[in-house]
């Protein structure tokens, strides 16, 4: 005899003895006194939420005894009030050591659906559940055959309440459906181990009816299972050790509530209009305690502003009058005849020209925006950091321009590769910070500007320059940035006649270039998406920032939200190098992370090598001088249109974003290509001026 | 969840109902009117053989609870000396799994064993595992400087799981809704920073810790201690009349750093000197309310 079984003929024999009290008949009549049930399915399937269904549980076969109950009724309460929204009651007695005494007070005490959950396998159970309250019964179909099932489904429904059909298999789940059963429970665990198996319960409920809720019956205990059975798409969860045993009940059932809700809001769509702090399981806010005023009071304003047209009339005044927006987009003919050379495709390529705009790069569009927000929270200083120097440089450029008092951090590698821009932010009024400790980049100076920030953000913004870091960066960094790819497709609307593109290429170091241009597209299947990294010396090399490929990035949290992250067996963070500065990060933007998951945008990288030659392949055939950064784009062009090619496209419309201008780079450039005498090789060496080496 | 200690018959845990480890200590101290001494070193400073004896050290000269460092390579709430030390450690091959023994060693001494660690690299050893282990060596708590109760949600459930206290920190701008929603997920005591700032020692104290810890109190927790900035006896003194106990990070690592922030050549003569620095320390916290 089975364990189930077994169950079964004790709950058998119990309801017989029941029954010789209280006969059918007599149950009958008590069910037509009670209220009508209530519609279980209501209940359980939400667009916000996963619905919780909390369990007045005291024991159980496998783990024995797990806690006092002494007042079910005060503890469906608990569960009401932390947000549950159905309560299990267990009726068995002998194993479980439930009763319907237990249901009858549960359902005196609480407004939300009641399930009865027992051996259930004949009508007078049945209708001993409605008379008692219930909403809900339990069926479980390893205890039933199919026309008992059918049966036994038909009554429940009938009486007006909902069956949980409770199944462990691929074929309980058929008879299950076969039987109509439209909320079924599955039970992934691992019988061998005992273990919950999310993956299983995937594969198990793949492919169910649309109108099926499915719940997730087995191993929920905290909000890690919550997370993951939601993730996986389970409507609901059934939990009975993690609440029943916990010290503070309320908070138990609400700490499941929240991960439930965290995870439907981390996946909604569409894309473009998706906010933080999650996006998919990416993004968060793990920074100091001392950080989450300031990010509040940013959420908030922003919140605020981004609604009063006042201030989106200012931007765009700024945008227009300022920066010299829009920034054009220019055909690239003789750099797609290059194209055609190389990949064989024959495409009409565009070039998205943020280089144009004041200061020489897309960074502008996003610091004027958070400038206008540290006036209108009252503050009076702005730090940032910097990479390649221009976000550096257009934080002093608004703080010049608004009266701003202002600091930049920036590694020692990356103040010594990049010294104009260091001289430019000195002459544009900015304090000026290298930083010295760790591996001297980009993320030492955020670290640097986060230790700045912790201790004086009463009257400090911190101005981060990319769609990473802490919510509502990512978001908020995105918004101002994704002017970039509405001006593009109108530009080829307007100016090209061209209704939209099938591919858009851009650089990938923190990610605010390639979210800014790909947002107005991310809703468009049409509409080919790739970013590339910075592949420095290669993937294999262990020398570069790739963070998506194989082998790479791993899940991590850094520097204020959870993402993929370039980290060693230990966890420490990894160095990174790229011959762009700004490209040289150890993570990713959390937004892009979650792309990827979805297979949104497709993510590769180019070499330092790929890198230099579409920067040079640019200047030649356009006269145009990219960033390094940019120039990842460009060289990620020839990827893509191999990628396209292979697709079956023959005469795409490519749109490449050119992030910034190249200026700042003649000194690297000039050394790569050998454009300098040694004389000149010399003097910029000693000026530490060569790639990641300082003097 | 995959990961879930199980118990012998294969079943998952479920919530441990130990009692935990620094409240049990808390109340001791509350009987006798005296507040607790905490200090920190970071593990593997200035290399893992000589940081266990540090550790050892600290208990033996006056520290009750031990907040054990893991350093990492993006330390966002640390200053200067932290930073130093803690570099210190990795470049001396500091790994993670070596940090169990500090924690025995802390134990086996009669102290309270807490970690310290920014939360990537937890995340990354695995949080149910490391609960797991840091457990069975006798673990009291983790101390998350980067971890808000808002991102905890699997810490919170492994260290139900496990019986470990969690401690969060506050600070003097937090608003009474966070510390509200720190004092309910809080288990232990909470960690309120004398001043908005990275570790470090400072001349002075302003006033707020104690305001900090009133309205912190307020909010529903039950012990109360301050760090960040105490540095010396007096205003170890000062902040025990007020606090359940009185953290000290930098001023013990700065015994065994010399003034160009490189290890003592002789760590010895560090021993000593954090051995002398403690206990002043701790005469000083310990008779506050004398």
């Amino acid at each position: 005899m089975s364990v189930l079984d077994e169950l079964v003929a004790g709950a058998v024999e119990d309801q017989r003895s029941r029954e010789q009290e209280i006969t059918l008949d007599e149950l009958k009549a008590r069910a037509a006194t009670m209220p009508a049930p209530l519609d279980a399915k209501r209940w359980l399937r939400r667009a916000d939420g996963i619905p919780v269904i909390a369990e007045i549980k005291r024991a159980s076969p496998s783990k024995g005894f797990l806690a006092d109950i002494d007042d079910p009724a005060a503890l469906a309460r608990e569960y009401e009030q932390g947000g549950a929204s159905a309560i299990s009651v267990l009726t068995e007695g002998r194993k479980f050591l439930g009763s319907l005494d237990d249901l009858d007070r549960v359902r005196a005490a609480v407004d939300i659906p009641v399930l009865r959950k027992d051996f259930i396998v004949n009508d007078y159970q049945v209708w001993e559940a409605r008379a008692h309250g219930a909403d809900l019964v339990l069926l479980i179909v390893a205890a039933l055959d199919d026309d008992n099932l059918q049966h036994l489904l038909d009554l429940t429904n009938e009486l007006g309440m909902t069956a949980l059909v409770e199944t462990h298999t691929r074929e309980e789940i058929e008879r299950a459906i076969k039987a109509g059963a439209d909320v079924i429970g599955i039970n992934a665990r691992n019988l061998k181990n005992l273990k919950v198996d999310v993956s299983k319960y995937s594969e198990l409920a793949d492919n169910l009816p649309e109108n099926v809720i499915r719940v997730a019956e087995s191993g929920v205990f905290g909000s890690v299972e919550v997370e993951d059975y939601a993730r996986a798409g389970a409507d609901a969860v059934l939990v009975g050790e993690g609440v029943a045993t916990a010290d503070d009940h309320v908070l138990a059932v609400e700490r499941l509530v929240k991960a439930g809700a965290k995870v439907k809001a981390s996946e909604e769509t569409p894309l473009a209009e998706h906010e933080g702090p999650y996006f998919g399981q990416f993004g968060g806010r793990y920074v100091p305690e001392a950080l989450i005023t300031a990010l509040d009071e940013l959420e908030r304003v922003y919140n605020e502003a981004k609604v009063d047209p006042e201030f989106q009339k200012e931007l765009k005044r700024l945008n227009q009058q300022y920066v010299g927006r829009p920034s054009p987009l220019t055909e690239a003919p003789r750099f797609a005849e290059r194209l055609k050379e190389k990949t064989g495709l024959d495409a009409h390529v565009f070039l998205k020209r943020e280089d144009l705009n004041h200061t020489g790069a897309h960074k502008i569009n996003n610091a004027i925006g958070q400038a206008l927000l540290v006036k209108r929270m009252g503050k009076t200083r702005v730090i940032a950091e910097t990479g390649a120097g221009q976000h550096g440089v257009a934080t002093a450029t608004v703080c010049a321009m608004m009266g701003l008092k202002c600091r930049i951090y920036m590694g020692q590698v990356d103040a010594r590769r990049q010294a104009l821009n260091v001289a430019r932010m000195r002459m544009l009024g900015a304090e000026v910070v290298e930083v010295t400790l760790g591996d001297r980049i980009l993320k030492d100076a955020i670290n640097e500007a986060l230790r700045d920030w912790v201790t004086n953000v009463e009257d400090t913004h911190y101005l981060l320059g990319t769609v990473a870091g802490p919510h509502p960066f990512p978001a908020m960094v995105r918004d101002f940035q994704k002017i970039i790819g509405e001006e593009a497709r109108e530009q080829l609307q307007d100016w090209y006649g061209i209704d939209h593109p099938d591919a858009i290429c851009a650089c990938v170091g923190g990610g605010s270039n390639a979210i800014g241009i790909m947002n107005a597209f991310l809703d468009d299947d049409r509409v080919n998406l790739y970013g590339f990294e910075a592949g420095g010396n290669g993937p294999e090399s262990g020398r570069h920032a790739i963070r998506f490929a194989p082998g790479t990035g791993e899940l991590g949290m850094f520097q204020g939200a959870k993402s993929y992250l370039l980290e060693n067996s230990e966890g420490q963070t990894l160095d990174t190098y790229s011959i762009s500065a700004g490209l040289d990060y150890a993570s990713v933007g959390p937004e892009h992370a979650w792309l990827k998951d979805i297979g949104r945008v497709n993510y590769s990288w180019a070499t330092d090598e790929e890198a230099m030659e579409g920067f040079k392949d640019l200047c030649e055939t356009e006269g145009i001088i990219p960033a390094i950064e940019s120039s990842h784009a460009v060289a990620g062009a020839y990827k893509a249109a191999r990628d396209l090619k292979e697709k079956g496209y023959e005469h795409p419309v490519m749109i490449i974003n050119i992030s910034g201008r190249g200026d700042k780079d003649m000194n690297t450039a000039g050394k790569w290509f050998g454009y300098l005498t040694d004389d000149q090789a010399k003097a910029l060496e000693a000026n530490g001026a060569s790639g990641s080496q300082t003097a | 969840m995959t990961h879930a200690t199980t118990t012998p018959s294969g079943q998952p845990l479920g919530i441990s109902h130990k009692p935990s480890p620094c409240r049990q200590l808390f109340a001791e101290f509350k009987a006798d009117d005296k507040p607790a001494f905490i200090g920190y070193l970071p593990y593997g400073f200035p290399n893992p053989e000589v940081s266990l004896t540090a550790f050892k050290t600290l208990v033996d000269n006056g520290v009750d609870i031990v907040e054990i460092g893991l350093p990492y390579s993006d330390p966002v709430m640390d200053g200067p000396v932290i930073q130093a030390a803690s570099q210190i450690a990795l470049n001396n091959g500091e790994k993670i799994a070596g940090v169990f023994k500090a924690v025995e060693t802390v134990a086996n001494a009669g102290g309270v064993p807490l970690i310290m660690s920014y939360w990537n690299l937890i995340y990354h050893y695995g949080v149910e595992r490391f609960a797991a282990d840091f457990a069975n060596a006798g673990g009291a708590g983790l101390i998350t400087p980067d971890l808000i109760p808002d991102e905890a949600g699997e810490w919170i459930e492994a260290s139900d799981r496990h019986g470990l206290d969690r401690i969060f920190l506050v600070s003097p701008d937090s608003s009474d809704e966070r510390l509200k929603i720190v004092a309910k997920n809080a288990r232990g005591f909470v960690y309120a920073a004398s001043r908005m700032g990275v570790t470090g020692e400072q001349a002075t104290l302003s006033s707020s810790p104690e305001q900090l810890v009133a309205r912190t109190r307020a909010a529903g927790a039950e012990n109360v201690c301050v760090g960040i900035g105490v540095s010396t006896p007096e205003q170890g003194r000062t902040v025990g009349q007020y606090a359940d106990g009185v953290i000290v990070g930098s001023a013990l690592v700065h015994t065994m750093l010399d003034e160009h922030g490189h290890a003592l050549a002789d760590p010895g003569a560090g021993l000593t000197l954090l051995a002398e620095r403690a206990t002043a320390l701790a005469e000083g916290i310990h008779n506050a309310r004398k």
